[in-house]
């Protein structure tokens, strides 16, 4: 019999009643096989491989990771509270030590949700990764995370939320923004003002199989992660690199996911993207739990699997070790960015479009330059269907000057903004306030 | 009339039913080399006056089968397991004539590798050589597509005496438990099968009209004739037959909980509004879990002659056992005798319970009364740690939907049942310690018996059906045929019960059909290329452990019989 050399929760929870649409790829069929695979495979009488249910986020967990306009309520419904609880039962069973690592097999995915939140882009509301995040810091104290983002598309709304976070190291691998949604993560988008480095970016060309995709986690992903030296680290494990995904181009294989979360050795994984229900989800699924909990993954394959036919040709991979050698060297000197700066604060405006929901966001971000805290941050957003709301983020070290500051902010709001959220970090005070 | 007989480890118990009343109760020594002979007396015993051609059903629990895995007096089995990728078929080797046939079906039922006929062909003659009779067949994913266990169950017909076979034996998916509870169906068969044989002999000798039933671990009966083909079922049934015996002596329909309390071990069992809960997918034998549907039991490791010790200063009841207590004549002080000094119960030779106390105590300068309440202390702790972490991992049980996620009800038990020997004596203590309200039941003693006599038959299918490749699963049955593309989930469900009640009718069992449950009835919309292809539908169906009657209060003489 089989037994787990590091002991393994797995939160299964398929939400077999929740669908975007009937025909959406994130619909209630999307994780039946993975079940039919794990039954047969007798994955939960491993010896160390226990499965849990999730736990349901509540308002306040959620208004940790995000500001939502115009509220929580409006944003979320359950079927994401109980995602991001799977997310958090996660960080629970790993932080308590009842189980060396966890696995969250939640849907719907999250890591496209950026800090504003005015509705759904690429299949994501919240982002699990960040509500769990938070959670952590809010009933563990202060951590280095980093998460590693492995989905195919760019994690460009967990990027966006850890964009000024130091204690956060964001690394996303995944097919290169111009030949894929969300058409981002270049590697000159390494971090903002106060976190430069601290987000690093490796776009993949198309057909990037596993010896590919292994280099650059074991070149560009483990040197960095050994630099770092976080307390926890995080695999926002999309499943959609899988070269029989129907809406992406890369050759990456079920063994090669394996192989990569044994180097890994991610706490935590989080299920994200991965549409490949039948031909891919079964075994990549099968394959990451194993490599895991350090079980022999070795006879894990499927079906059609060719190593031979899938393999990168060696101009692909002569890109790949060129962006990796590239990328290394970023995060250890990053450029610095030209970050528009207006007095003391340093701006960004920029348009953000939601493509589930067809709505389209103009934000100005304001961040205080300040010499004794990380800087007060001001989002200003309104969209095509909501008039302007103001976010009021306070960072963990907030100095009392950022702090008066952000509190005036947020109590006059009421006079210009539809809605304001309060994100106050240090006093962990997390509300709204309506326009007078 | 009913006859319920219970063959447990020490005592074999039955009892005589009429209606709702209990018209004579005995109990005999249970013969390990000769059950037969256990059971004859106590049908001696509870048929003494009474016209035999009045009892309509037997039903019988036996250790036959736990008894010859536990002691390995088990026959050779041929295991032919079939699988390709995917977690390696070596790691459910089991026996010693365990053979991989290489091939594989994905979990659509897909053939993506075919059987490989020379492995099979090897297979067949290293078992023909080694004079293998019985065998075990299983392929991965045989549930969605039987051809590979079919083709193998046709490669060894010639030779076998018996084979089992991985889908008609479940419909649940689950490699590893197909390929054990195989293994041990085929291994006890010849056993059943004969002892089956002695006792229809038997019956016949006591003028024995009635219908034979077999108790299965889930707390339900099967016929003999479907105990011959599943002989694996009948494993566990004891603990099963107590758990019926409280839902056929107690007005049981809340959340409430169950502790058999015997030498060695309690027994705990979980009643969720009067129904006991199931294990999730089946028992474990010998530490092998299968697909062998049973009750949930916990056993703790404490009894009556649980042995107490004191190590490192702390005072321990339990697990431990190495002979009965001293008050019986025991080597060493156990929980009784700690009873027993404590003043709660007045078992055997009390002065042998406090004259073996007062030693231990006196070897770690101790007062005898004190080690014996710390014995006893200790003892709920570990009971009570266990009652406690058992209902919060019910509570916790994954589940796949939103809507049983905001609507799923906790269980909270607000009532402990107490049955087994020392039952009276701990009924205070627990109830002390638990704040939950604790009963005794009448018949206590035999409530195993009594459970055995009044349940009823269980039985359960697994229907699936693919719209898009317009294929209907019945793998229990043996039934993979074509559907309409337009069937529906209604009609699956109808289907299900259909087939299960004419199933339990062509073995002699008449179930209404409004006694069938479905327990699961979804259909998933399944989409190729964004395109909706069908529906992936997914039905079971179950007639649930459930006794026929409830006994009337009335004090009935248990007979022993034999020499003790």
């Amino acid at each position: 019999m089989l037994k787990a050399t590091s002991s393994l929760g797995v939160i299964f929870f398929p939400a077999f009643d929740w669908a975007i649409s009937p025909t959406h790829p994130e619909r209630e069929e999307r994780l039946l096989y993975t079940q039919d695979q794990f039954r047969e495979e007798g994955l939960f009488d491993i010896k160390g491989i226990s499965e849990y249910r999730p736990l349901l986020a509540a308002d306040q967990d959620i208004m940790r990771a995000h500001f939502c306009f115009p509220s929580v309520e409006a944003i979320c419904t359950e079927s994401h509270r109980i995602s991001a609880g799977g997310a958090i039962q996660a960080a629970r069973l790993v932080l308590e030590q009842e189980t060396r690592r966890a696995f969250a097999l939640v849907r719907p995915p999250g890591h496209h949700a950026m800090k504003v939140v005015h509705g759904n882009r690429g299949f994501c509301n919240i982002n699990i990764e960040a509500v769990m995040v938070e959670w952590i810091r809010e009933h563990y104290g202060r951590k280095r995370i980093a998460i590693v983002d492995t989905d195919c598309h760019h994690g460009d709304g967990t990027q966006d939320v850890y964009w000024h976070d130091p204690d956060v190291l964001f690394i996303s691998l995944h097919q290169d923004g111009r030949t894929l949604y969300p058409g981002s993560g270049f590697p000159y988008e390494n971090g903002g003002p106060r976190a430069l480095g601290k987000t690093v970016n490796l776009p993949l060309p198309p057909r990037t199989s596993d010896d590919g995709y292994l280099y650059a986690i074991e070149q560009v992903v483990l040197p960095i992660l050994a630099d770092f030296k976080p307390d926890l680290v995080i695999n926002s494990a999309g499943q959609d690199n899988h070269y029989s995904d129907p809406i992406t181009n890369m050759q990456f294989s079920a063994q090669g996911y394996a192989r990569l979360n044994e180097l890994l050795k991610p706490d935590i994984a989080v299920l994200e993207g991965g549409y490949s229900i039948k031909g891919a989800l079964p075994y990549v699924n099968l394959g990451i739990c194993l490599a895991m909990a350090g079980c022999d993954y070795s006879g894990i394959r499927e079906p059609d699997y060719n190593h031979a036919a899938l393999r990168e040709s060696s101009e692909i991979m002569e890109t790949i070790k060129q962006t990796c050698d590239y990328v290394l060297d970023s995060y250890f000197h990053p450029p610095m960015g030209d970050f528009e700066k207006q007095g003391k604060y340093f701006i960004r405006e920029r348009k953000v479009y939601y493509d589930t929901d067809a709505i389209l966001e103009k934000q100005r971000e304001e961040l205080k330059d300040c010499d004794q805290c990380r800087g007060l941050r001001l989002i200003k957003t309104g969209s095509s269907h909501l008039l302007p709301c103001l976010g009021v983020e306070l960072p963990i070290d907030c100095c009392p000057t950022c702090e008066r500051e952000g509190y005036e902010a947020f109590n006059r709001s009421g006079k210009e903004f539809l809605v304001s959220q309060l994100l106050d970090l240090k006093s962990k005070q997390f509300r709204y306030l309506a326009k007078e | 009339m009913r006859i319920g007989i219970d063959v447990g480890g020490t005592h074999t118990d039955g009892v005589l039913i009429d209606g709702n009343r209990l018209v004579a109760a005995a109990k005999a020594p249970t013969y390990h080399d000769n059950l037969l002979e256990s059971i004859n007396q106590v049908l001696q015993a509870v048929l003494a006056g009474q016209d035999p051609v009045r009892v309509q059903t037997l039903n019988l629990s036996t250790t036959l089968t736990t008894n010859a895995i536990v002691t390995g007096k088990t026959e050779a089995v041929g295991m032919l397991v079939s699988a390709g990728p995917g977690i390696a078929p070596k790691h459910y080797r089991i026996g010693d004539h365990y053979h991989l046939v290489y091939g594989s079906l994905d979990h659509l039922g897909t053939e993506t590798s075919a059987l490989d006929e020379q492995d099979l062909e090897e297979a067949v003659a290293a078992c023909r050589d080694q004079g293998v009779k019985c065998f075990g067949v299983a392929s991965k994913f045989s549930p969605r597509n039987p051809a590979h266990e079919n083709r193998m169950t046709e490669a060894v017909a010639d030779q076998a005496d018996f084979v089992s076979c991985g889908h008609l034996l479940s419909g649940q998916l689950n490699f590893g438990r197909r390929i054990h509870t195989l293994y041990y169906n085929s291994a006890v068969w010849r056993t059943f099968r004969a002892f089956a044989a002695a006792l229809t002999a038997s019956l016949k000798g006591f003028q024995l009209q009635a219908e034979v039933n077999i108790l299965k671990a889930d707390g339900g009966t099967m016929p003999l004739t479907r105990a011959n083909e599943m002989p694996v079922q009948s494993i566990f049934s004891g603990p099963a037959a107590s758990v019926m015996g409280i839902l056929a002596t107690t007005r049981a329909d809340h959340d409430l909980l169950m502790l058999d309390i015997g030498g060695t071990t309690a027994d705990i069992a979980v009643f969720a509004g009067g129904q006991p809960l199931l294990e999730r997918e089946g028992i474990a034998i010998e530490e092998r879990p299968t697909l062998v549907r049973a009750i949930r039991v916990e056993s703790i490791g404490i009894g009556g002659d649980s042995l107490i010790q004191v190590v490192d200063g702390r005072v321990i009841a339990g697990p431990q056992r190495i002979g009965p207590c001293m008050a019986a004549g025991g080597p060493a002080p156990t929980l009784m005798d700690a009873l027993n000094v404590a003043g709660m119960a007045a078992f055997g030779d009390v002065d042998r319970s406090r004259h073996g106390l007062s030693a231990l105590a006196a070897e770690h300068q101790l007062a005898p009364e004190l080690l014996a309440k710390a014995a006893i202390e200790a003892a709920l702790d570990t009971l009570a740690a266990k009652i406690t972490a058992l209902v919060r991992e019910i509570n916790t049980k994954p589940v796949y939907t939103i809507h049983e996620i905001l609507t799923d009800r906790e269980i909270t038990p607000t009532q402990l049942i107490v049955i087994g020997g020392p039952a009276a004596v701990f009924k205070d203590l627990l109830a002390a310690r638990l704040g939950l309200e604790v009963t005794v039941p009448p018949l206590y003693e035999v409530a195993n018996a009594i459970g055995a006599a009044l349940t009823r038959t269980t039985s359960h299918l697994t229907l699936t059906a693919d719209t898009a490749r317009s294929r209907l699963s019945v793998p229990m049955l043996g039934i993979f045929r074509p559907i309409a593309r337009e069937f529906s989930l209604l009609e699956a469900t109808a289907e299900a019960k259909r087939l299960l009640a004419a199933d339990l009718d062509q073995a002699g069992v008449a179930m209404p059909a409004g006694e069938i449950q479905i327990t699961q009835a979804d259909a998933f919309n399944m989409v190729d290329g964004g395109y909706t292809s069908g529906k992936n539908i997914r039905v079971e169906a179950q007639v649930r452990p459930a006794v026929v009657g409830r006994l009337e209060n009335g004090a009935v003489v248990i007979r022993m019989t034999g020499s003790p």
